[in-house]
């Protein structure tokens, strides 16, 4: 009985439909392999202290789920480069084990429309998005904090999540544009399946539907994913 | 007492299960200079704490799970080494684990988890940060560790928390049962299993959201980046990320020739091809997965397509799982061993013991001293996958006359089966020993012989590298980076991170001295319960059988290489020719308190 319950349909649990905008590895095509230095990443005085860079910006993230190996390296990435030490709860990219199988980064998409943005109820608002570089800033002189969170539950990806220190929402800023959590995926990377987290400057055709797939129903797909062939032979 | 400026907090969470009372001690950071943290830590508290002899299952007796330095900051692929006196062989052992349970610890501001006392009912403990609760556990008795973590996770509602736990094995207090982590990485040969069930505690969640404290957070960053640059520029370690350590499957059989083969009657075993990683590749693996900010990524993930076991999800093979459970059981069939080792995995069994047991029955039904009868009419004929598979699931459950005699490990098996079985019993000090047979792989004999804990795979290969290795289980670095790819720049990588990190000034020769240290004091842990020369040797069939075929045919691990072992290391370490510590090596080390216990022992 047992081991029927690590079967497929135990394991998810419930009957879920598929949803075919979901596609397998290959969504984004020609990302590179190599491994790569582990540079670029310094501590937050460090970061502001070093000259700027010509490079261009990345206004977008994506992330290939089905790539990720569960290390959490954007996650240390993230947080010395914000805040100076590896402390992963206040990490904007974060990564979570769904059912202790697979591994979902839950990224920012700095969509377009921006729903966090748009529940923000001060004014001006207390999120903003940098027009430059895309990143989504918070003002934590105007954010309400605690008793608010509207932004939290706007997000369609469960992105947001709260700062244990003192309540207010965190936001993804892409590192201004030049996100650490993607360099330090590349280096973690040196395996068959690519990185997971990629940055590009015209964004790589994320769609809403991408967008709108929580962490949860993204750990169900991958689950899912990992089925093939499946009871029909085909993949998905 | 100085408290620690960075690395660690100097506090030790300790629990009490019989009150369901928990309280903090205080660590000084002379203490954590001395000891490090992880195994070295663990042999400390449990040497003062425990006495010559006493009961493991005791209710003082603790479980240790120690995290060092380097857990919860940039460092790469750190562990956790989880420390108890082992109700299987009476010694001291120590597990290193890694995933992100052992990160936890640390961002819940613990340098490690000291557990003692009985519960009355089945519990299980929830870490979040400087809180700890006690859930009961009785509707989780009896889960295997799958489900078990699901619930608990289901439970806790913190979906950042990670879980180790124990299934039926450790429930029913097998010998070598084994605490589960994350699902699929095991915290074995210690017995930690059946520990936890005496103490009837089911799981630990840990969730942390804290940041390790840090002297010179730019030096230490930068040394950090560097070690990490050296795991990743490492050509070797290409292998075990693209291959895990399947890999190793083929390639210790064609050429090192010590794969172990049906209980270490050979080490040739052709079929290994349908075992090995490239078929894994082919038909099962789908992931890797990697432990907390690990470039290597040794574990593979994979799920069974078609046949009998179709859509089971399982992790492996590894070298060890795949050797004992795989060639030791004279298997061809892929499907039918990854079904094994998914089961000992979900039972909490330690993969390499209940092969070893499995393999040893089976050679004893071959030579006919053990029958179908003995067995409850299961079939343990070299190959029989199915066979294999039901004996785990009773010898987790104690089921009937095989389950029993099969949970209590070779050692006790031989004892009572007799009639000569006693020959091809491969057991260390009471344990298993792992899927390197060091007729192939001499240098392999000293982690078996030689490590502290007995039958252990990694403790090193020489007197040089058991100090290393005692360093790395207590910085609590992983054997795949900071244990043979570091290897060569030991200490120079290891201080450079560590003095930034703690506010320390450590030379290279207070690195050996503290490596010898810790490794002296578990020395001292087991000569305490009685272990000598005449312990630290290979089982019989080792020493006296040749190896029948494959590359490395004829080879034998003779008795002039055990002494010739045995002397490097008491040499090196400053034991005398009974390897027990001397006096003047402990005054120097800084254990004057051994000193009285190390005097008994030699009277003795």
């Amino acid at each position: 009985m047992e081991k029927d319950d690590r079967k497929l349909g135990a394991v998810l649990g419930k009957e879920t439909t598929r949803r075919g905008f979901l596609k397998s590895a290959g969504a984004v095509a020609g990302a590179a392999v190599a491994a790569g230095k582990v540079t670029g990443v310094r501590p937050a005085q460090a970061a502001q202290a070093a000259a700027p860079q010509e490079k261009p910006l990345m206004k977008y993230l994506f992330a290939e789920r089905q790539n990720c190996t569960g290390c959490r390296a954007c996650e240390y990435a993230c947080t010395m480069y914000h805040e100076g030490v590896v402390r992963p709860a206040l990490s904007r990219v974060h990564v979570i084990k769904y059912k202790g199988i697979v591994d979902v980064p839950v990224i920012c998409h700095h969509c377009d429309d921006a729903p966090c943005i748009e529940s923000c109820p001060t004014d001006p608002k207390a999120i903003q998005k940098d027009s430059k570089t895309g990143g989504i800033k918070l003002d934590p002189e105007l954010c309400l904090g605690a008793k608010c969170l509207k932004c939290v539950d706007a997000c369609p990806s469960e992105f947001v999540r709260v700062n244990p220190d003192n309540g207010f929402p965190i936001m993804c800023d892409l590192c201004d544009g030049d996100p650490q959590c993607v360099q330090a995926c590349l280096l973690q990377s040196g395996n068959p399946q690519g990185p997971c987290l990629m940055a590009g400057t015209a964004g790589f055709g994320v769609n809403m539907a991408y967008r709108d797939v929580t962490p949860a129903e993204a750990g169900d797909d991958l689950i899912r994913n990992l089925f093939y062939p499946n009871e029909d032979g085909e993949r998905r | 007492m100085a408290v620690p400026k960075g690395g660690n907090f100097g506090k030790i969470l300790e629990i009490d299960l019989s009150t369901q009372k928990y309280k903090v001690r205080k660590l000084s950071d002379e203490e954590c200079r001395k000891y490090i943290g992880g195994a070295g830590m663990g042999a400390y508290l449990l040497y003062n704490e425990l006495k010559k002899g006493s009961d493991a299952y005791a209710e003082n007796s603790p479980i240790y799970i120690g995290v060092g330095p380097l857990n919860g900051t940039y460092c790469v692929s750190t562990r956790a080494s989880w420390v108890n006196k082992s109700p299987y062989t009476g010694l001291l052992s120590h597990a290193e684990v890694g995933g992100h349970f052992p990160n936890e610890i640390k961002w819940a501001g613990w340098d490690g988890i000291y557990i003692t006392g009985k519960s009355k009912k089945p519990v299980f403990l929830y870490i979040n940060d400087d809180k700890v609760t006690f859930y009961d556990a009785t509707s989780l008795w009896g889960k295997d560790t799958d489900a078990t973590e699901r619930l608990v996770m289901e439970r806790i509602k913190e979906p950042f928390a990670r879980v180790a736990c124990i299934g039926p094995g450790g429930e029913n207090k097998v010998g070598y049962a084994c605490v589960m982590v994350e699902r699929f990485r095991a915290a074995a040969r210690t017995s930690t299993g059946a520990l936890m069930g005496d103490k009837k505690l089911k799981a630990i969640a840990v969730r942390g959201t804290k940041a390790v404290p840090v002297v010179d957070n730019e030096a230490a960053y930068e040394a950090m980046v560097k070690a990490k640059q050296l795991a990743v520029d490492k050509e070797a370690w290409q292998g075990i990320k693209r291959w895990g350590t399947a890999g190793l499957l083929e390639l210790k059989h064609h050429g090192t020739g010590s794969l172990i083969t049906k209980n270490y009657q050979s080490t040739w075993w052709p079929d290994i091809h349908e075992l090995g990683a490239e078929q894994a590749n082919r038909v099962f693996w789908k992931r890797h997965v990697a432990c907390a900010h690990c470039p290597v990524h040794c574990m593979k993930l994979g799920v069974i397509r078609g046949g009998d076991y179709d859509g089971l999800i399982a992790e492996g093979p590894e070298y060890e799982t795949g050797g004992l459970l795989g060639s030791n059981l004279g298997l061809s069939d892929f499907d039918g061993m990854m079904a094994c080792i998914e089961e000992a995995d979900a039972q909490g069994l330690d993969g390499i013991s209940v092969g070893g047991c499995l393999g040893f029955a089976m050679e004893c039904v071959q030579r006919g001293v053990l029958t179908k009868a003995d067995l409850d009419g299961i079939d343990l004929e070299w190959g029989n996958a199915e066979a294999a598979l039901e004996m785990i699931r009773r010898i987790a459950r104690q089921e009937g006359k095989g389950g029993k005699l099969l949970a209590k490990g070779v050692k006790q098996m031989a004892k009572e089966i007799g009639k000569g079985s006693e020959k091809w019993a491969v057991h260390v000090k009471g344990k298993e020993v792992a899927a390197h047979d060091p007729r192939g792989d001499k240098p392999r004999a000293f982690s078996y012989a030689m490590g502290s804990c007995g039958g252990d795979h990694h403790e090193g290969t020489s007197a040089a590298t058991l100090a290393r290795w005692g360093m790395i289980n207590s910085l609590t670095m992983c054997s795949f980076v900071g244990g043979y790819p570091w290897g060569k720049e030991t200490p120079k990588v290891f201080i450079d991170m560590l003095n930034p990190l703690c506010g320390w000034n450590m030379t290279d020769d207070e690195y050996w001295n503290t490596a010898k240290r810790i490794i002296t004091l578990e020395r001292c842990f087991q000569v305490r319960e009685g272990v000598r020369r005449k312990d630290d040797r290979l089982p019989w069939r080792l020493m006296n059988e040749k190896l029948p075929e494959g590359p490395k045919k004829g080879a034998v691990f003779s008795e002039e290489d055990t002494k010739k072992m045995q002397d490097e290391v008491y040499t090196y370490f400053g034991w005398d020719d009974d390897g027990i510590p001397t006096d003047k090596t402990l005054k120097a080390l800084g254990l004057d308190y051994c000193i009285k216990d190390m005097q008994a022992a030699r009277k003795a």
